[in-house]
């Protein structure tokens, strides 16, 4: 059960970061741009999603140690790994992964060639998981406390969060006038299964004492909520598989949200965006159960009474603090996310051939700076990206990033879309410089998809 | 144009490498914790041993100890050193006598303690480790014994003094 847990734990570690989408943001020829703004400024007749092609990313982060710091093959023991691992990571190093696999999506403009709205929508699949490292606890595993006297630890160390959960979105955006495009996407979220444990306190210290040898307090507050798994830990005798497909189609447990965004021209080469992304909530109220682990102890060992005779001590800390298993509905925000860039435009990329009068311009190149903030149960995720975008022909178009964040201070990525006729197919990749020795990576992440896209026409036909 | 695209993908799926790695090794695992904590404590003032004037020469509790009655931990634990210390500001000598017994009430291990008049700072340490250690792990209660052999002065129920305990126990376990 132990090395279960340990590999899932490491196992996790290895594929991923957390939801900077920093390459795929603003990428206006990708439709999926729209799932981190939805006032993105992405025109189209229609588009679909090649089912389960359209969109598949993969993102994974550890900060503080990487696959390499604990599975080197190079001959040091693994014990001795873990612990300079253990002891060279802080309580506020995460691994993290995200992955989304989009199921279906499409979308079309509303109206004649004169109306500028557009309806997108589809279904997406999420896998989140935040975990910091729980520090203190490891320290206990590792040593024990027999040469830490006086060293007060932290049992809030303990804090994770994990959820796979589908996603159906309707969006729309329009451009309210020429310089401003504004969005809206709603979601309904149905959770397949869930487990959070992010506020959870307490302490335990042992110093020396006066009547005892020691003072010894273990104080808890520790509360681990989960949905979605009681059907298999208690006697199951079902269809997992077909379980996972009923709860993908809101047979989970629901949720709504909301995203909001914008896109501004303050001049004709200039453009501001911002996007606020799962503004929502999960009900968690099937298949739930919590563990509680709460009270107050002082340990003094065995204090037999002479008097009394026949003290009995043996209940005594189950009873100040029980391990208790219950089925409490509970409630759980999404990470929220905030997006916004600024990007400035100049070459003129029209064909000269053409006569230009009337035609809009086309810029080659862009270069623009974006920042994302995501919300976590400590400290929120940010990051800062420098971009330089060109259209290096009319059915390619180019993406690089300079990215730093808590990862990692030295993030280039890369994306390609091209389209050829009708299709779209875009890839995407970040911290390049890695993929030399990707288990040394502190995070990686990779997008891909497959697109089906008839453009818009801002003429009669 | 697409040999640009081509040449991406291609740098990334095989340029990019890995160090050898080998996740067998986590079957290596093997955590060495050390705990330390209270083992019993106890502190008797003179005038207890005196019921109705009259002095007890022998007192006793006895204790339930199930620890042991978690085998993950019983079979982790390779070794256990407990440590007393031992004050007495009593003016008459004791002893003490610690009495492990099994589930079924049979002793298993002692130790005793004789406890001068007066004296302080008195330490003992027991190491238990194989075959010792097998014992204490069949350990299910632990007796107390004070016994006050005849002496003078006698006491009574104004007899000042302490008769103090305090003890620890340092756990050495092996998880793998």
């Amino acid at each position: 059960m132990r090395k279960l847990l340990l590999v899932f734990i490491f196992s996790v570690s290895i594929t991923c970061f957390s939801q900077n989408k920093q390459i795929l943001y603003n990428f206006t020829s990708v439709p999926q741009s729209m799932l981190s703004n939805p006032g993105t400024d992405v025109k189209y007749k229609w588009f679909v999603g090649i089912p389960l092609l359209s969109g598949f990313s993969a993102n994974l982060g550890s900060s503080g140690f990487s696959v390499y710091d604990l599975f080197a093959n190079n001959g040091v023991d693994f014990n001795t790994k873990l612990r300079n691992v253990v002891f060279s990571t802080s309580r506020n190093d995460k691994v993290s992964i995200n992955e989304q696999l989009e199921i279906f999506s499409g979308g079309f403009k509303l109206g004649d060639w004169q109306e500028n709205s557009y309806i997108s929508f589809g279904i997406y699949q999420e896998l989140d998981v935040l975990t910091y490292i729980p520090k203190d606890f490891a320290i206990l595993a590792l040593d024990g406390n027999k040469d830490y006297l006086g060293k007060v630890f932290d049992l809030g160390d303990l804090n994770a969060r994990g959820e796979l959960l589908s996603v159906f979105h309707l969006g729309y955006h329009k451009n309210v006038n020429e310089n401003l495009i504004l969005g809206v996407r709603g979601k309904i979220y149905s959770s397949i299964f869930n487990i959070s444990s992010t506020k959870n306190s307490g302490y335990s210290y042992t110093i020396p004492g006066a009547n005892s040898i020691y003072d010894q307090v273990i104080s808890s507050n520790i509360l681990i909520n989960t949905s979605g798994f009681t059907n298999y830990t208690d006697n199951y005798s079902g269809n997992a598989g077909s379980d996972i497909i009923k709860k993908t189609f809101f047979g989970g447990n629901l949720g709504l949200g909301l995203d909001l965004g914008l896109t501004y021209y303050p001049q004709k080469n200039l453009q501001f965006t911002a996007s606020l992304i799962d503004i929502g909530f999960i009900n968690h109220t099937r298949e739930v159960r919590n563990y509680s682990f709460k009270g107050y102890y002082r340990y003094v060992g065995l204090t037999p009474d002479f008097i009394a005779g026949n003290s009995n001590l043996s209940q005594k800390f189950q009873d100040a603090i029980p391990l208790d298993t219950l089925s409490v509905k509970y409630k759980t925000w999404r990470p929220l996310k905030f997006n916004s860039s600024i990007q400035y435009s100049f070459g003129d990329g029209r064909n000269s051939e053409c006569s230009c009068e009337g035609n809009e311009i086309k810029y080659k190149n862009s270069v623009g700076a974006q920042l994302f903030v995501m919300s976590t149960p400590r400290l929120p995720l940010t990051a800062l990206t420098a971009y330089y975008k060109r259209q290096i022909f009319d059915s390619l178009e180019m993406k690089a990033t300079y990215t730093i964040d808590s990862f990692s201070s030295k993030n280039i990525g890369l994306g390609l879309s091209t389209t050829l006729g009708k299709v779209n197919f875009y890839i995407l990749a970040d911290n390049l410089l890695e993929y030399k020795d990707v288990s040394k990576a502190n995070s990686l992440s990779f997008q891909l998809g497959l697109n089906i896209i008839f453009p818009d026409k801002n003429t009669p036909d | 144009m697409n040999k640009l695209l081509g040449i991406f993908i291609l740098s990334i799926l095989s340029l990019s490498c890995s160090s050898d790695l080998d996740f067998n090794q986590v079957n290596n695992l093997k955590l060495e914790p050390v705990f330390i904590g209270n083992l019993a404590t106890f502190d008797v003032q003179a005038n207890q041993f005196v019921i109705g004037g009259v002095e007890q020469t022998a007192s006793g509790d006895f204790l339930d100890f199930d620890v042991f009655r978690d085998t993950y931990f019983t079979n982790a634990l390779t070794r256990a050193d407990f440590f007393f210390e031992i004050n007495n500001t009593i003016n008459r000598a004791f002893k003490i006598n610690l009495v492990f017994f099994d589930a079924n009430n049979l002793p298993l291990y002692s130790i005793p303690f004789d406890v001068p008049a007066n004296a302080s700072g008195i330490t003992k340490t027991e190491i238990f480790q194989n075959s010792k250690l097998d014992l204490l792990k069949r350990t299910a209660k632990i007796g107390f014994v004070i016994k006050l052999p005849p002496g003078v002065p006698f006491l009574t129920e104004n007899s000042l003094g302490s008769l103090k305990l305090r003890s620890k126990a340092t756990i050495y376990l092996v998880l793998e």
